[in-house]
């Protein structure tokens, strides 16, 4: 038994011992890390040179001792099985027209006539563009952009015509802050409200095919950058005429806004918002000014008593007796001063009365008044007709009653005649004014000048 | 009885076995999608009809034998693509320039590749494109020469856009279903 085990554990350690010098190491596989060291990659660009196209492969170790190696693609050529790379110092190419383009190839690390490794590639799933040249940048004032343009030599090309091209750029003092933008064509517009004004901007454009189309790859080479400077953002310049035509109407409002204010309280406002007139100043315009020597007042203070003599006979008595007929009969219940000098009564009046009768008017025109208001008694009373429509004997209301004989008032209506003749007056007694009351009729209401006064 | 049954294991179930290869196709066809056709193929067919363009007008309209023998019906577009496709090979290297025989290669080729066809369809050889005939003297030779070469020319301008008819049909019928 002892010698069985013994054999057996003789038979497994050399089992071991063999293994290991085969290269079943436990610190790694060689086999495997000769396949790594191996591993590389390619891309192809078709039609690079006319017709030709061109296949490029590397090593991704770039310490790997290269000079014994060699590379062969194999499958999907032209009338040819294999071909075999052309070396140019660390990288392998080829340039053919032998690309079927259809179907799997097969590319192979030979050390000798041994293949290390072989790796399947479909030609056209590694395609890598030619870069993008002749990017440019114009400014369009009008539109306030920038149009960038670009050229490829893809364009020309049979197969690979569909790319994607990506934009990039940014300002210059902004380093890795890089803005993209991706587009079909050879053509963008950048606004200029989103860029920075006076400020120096790099530019550069890649492609890759189309995703959707046959062909696929990588992205191609950066083109070389282009750089422009935005402009610097001026105030909206005016058109010059523009310019003149808004300061010019920018003054003249001004000057209006400047004389409104200074006129409105002579000009504008009495326009505008008309004030009801003074009556002082209504009465004075549309009575006849009083002589020099006359002294009016409206002031109730001033207000005198003025002496009426009574006249006793008129020489027309014709007129007289229609003038009678027409007339009220006096109403001496109240007492109250009777003025020639006016409607314009005094503070204590009612407001409703007016006091002349026409048989006041019997006997001489000059009437005797106190010194105070002799100018008012020089003046004639013109009383208005009895209004139709003052059945009543309520009194008449007088207004605008102080006239020369020469004005003409075309308010009030034709007096009744004044006689050519003589009034006679018969003084009752001289210096006793007849007052005369006339109170304030219920029935009628009379405004006279006095009431304003009153009333305020 | 006993004869009928006979007949029906015996008789009908070969006769199934034989019929079968005749109604289906005996070439599978990739890229029906149509990607590699329209991608690399109808490029270089368009290339060579557009190089032949002259060519035509002096054509004969009788029909060859090949395109009487070999058709694009239905479920046999691969077949006829695969032996128009060898047909096409034997046309390079007789004079033509280097791109019009870079894209014959690239048409009978993509073709080729494209088509997976069972062994009897592949072990049928084609025929030669022509058969020597004897010529009395050099002139009749050359102008013979001349002629072939135009039948020639004519023929394989036919060829190729009964290829590009057939692939059209096999694309249609894949974006039809």
């Amino acid at each position: 038994m002892t010698i069985l085990g013994t054999a057996f554990g003789m038979v497994f350690y050399l089992l071991q011992v063999v293994s290991g010098e085969s290269g079943y190491a436990q610190n790694g596989d060689l086999e495997d890390a000769e396949l790594d060291d191996y591993s590389f990659s390619c891309y192809s660009q078709l039609e690079v040179n006319g017709s030709h196209h061109s296949l490029t492969c590397a090593f991704d170790d770039p310490d790997i001792n290269s000079t014994n190696l060699d590379l062969e693609i194999c499958g999907a050529l032209l009338e040819i099985n294999c071909l075999n790379f052309s070396k140019l110092q660390e990288v392998y190419y080829i340039k053919t027209k032998k690309f079927l383009l259809i179907g799997n190839s097969e590319i192979c690390v030979k050390l000798g006539e041994k293949s290390i490794t072989c790796k399947k590639m479909n030609i056209v799933k590694i395609v890598k563009p030619e870069a993008p040249f002749n990017v440019s940048v114009i400014y369009r004032e009008g539109a306030n952009d920038f149009v960038v343009t670009f050229n490829t030599s893809h364009l020309q090309k049979k197969y690979v015509k569909n790319l994607m091209h990506d934009v990039a750029y940014r300002q210059e003092k902004d380093e890795n802050n890089w803005m993209h933008v991706n587009l079909s064509g050879t053509k963008l517009t950048l606004l200029q409200r989103k860029l920075q004004d006076d400020a120096m901007y790099e530019i550069k454009v890649r492609s890759i095919p189309y995703s959707s189309d046959y062909f696929e790859g990588f992205w191609s080479e950066w083109s070389p950058s282009y750089h422009f400077r935005t402009p610097e953002t001026k105030r909206a310049e005016m058109d010059p005429v523009l310019l003149t035509i808004s300061i010019s109407s920018f003054f003249s409002v001004a000057l209006l806004v400047i004389l409104a204010c200074v006129l409105w309280k002579r000009r504008i406002k009495p326009i505008v918002w008309p004030s009801l007139p003074d009556h002082k100043k209504t009465l004075e315009q549309l009575c006849k000014k009083p002589r020099k020597n006359l002294n009016v007042s409206f002031n109730p203070e001033s207000f005198l008593d003025c002496q009426i003599h009574k006249v006793d006979g008129i020489q027309s008595r014709d007129e007289m007796e229609g003038f009678l007929q027409e007339s009220f009969p006096p109403q001496p219940e109240e007492s109250e001063k009777q003025r020639l000098g006016g409607s314009v009564q005094g503070p204590n009046w009612s407001p409703e009365h007016t006091v002349i009768t026409p048989e006041t008017f019997r006997g001489e025109s000059p009437l005797e008044c106190p010194a105070g208001n002799g100018s008012a008694c020089d003046a004639t009373i013109l009383p208005s007709p009895r209004s139709p429509e003052n059945g009543k004997n309520g009194p008449h209301v007088y207004q605008g009653l102080l006239l020369s004989p020469g004005t003409t008032n075309n308010i009030l209506p034709p007096p009744f005649p004044l006689q050519s003749g003589i009034l006679t007056l018969t003084p009752v007694a001289q210096g006793q004014p007849i007052l005369t009351s006339l109170g304030p009729s219920p029935e009628e209401a009379y405004v006279t000048m006095s009431s304003f006064y009153q009333n305020q | 009885m006993f004869h009928v049954s006979f007949r029906y294991i015996f008789g009908i179930p070969p006769l199934i076995l034989v019929l079968l290869p005749v109604a289906s196709s005996d070439c599978d066809i990739e890229g029906q999608d149509g990607k590699e056709y329209e991608s690399v193929l109808m490029i270089s067919i368009d290339e060579l009809l557009d190089s032949m363009k002259e060519i035509g007008s002096n054509c004969l309209n009788n029909e060859s034998n090949f395109f009487k023998k070999h058709l694009c019906d239905d479920n046999k577009e691969g077949t006829f693509l695969y032996r128009a496709a060898r047909k096409l090979k034997q046309f390079r290297k007789m004079n033509n320039s280097d791109d019009f025989d870079h894209h014959l290669s690239m048409v009978s080729q993509g073709t080729l590749k494209l088509l997976s066809c069972a062994s009897k369809v592949k072990g049928r050889k084609s025929p030669p494109l022509s058969e020597a005939q004897p010529t009395k003297n050099l002139e009749e030779n050359k102008s013979l020469k001349e002629q072939k070469k135009q039948n020639g020319l004519c023929f394989l301008k036919r060829l190729i856009q009964k290829i590009k008819t057939c692939w059209n049909k096999i694309l249609r019928g894949t974006k039809e279903h």
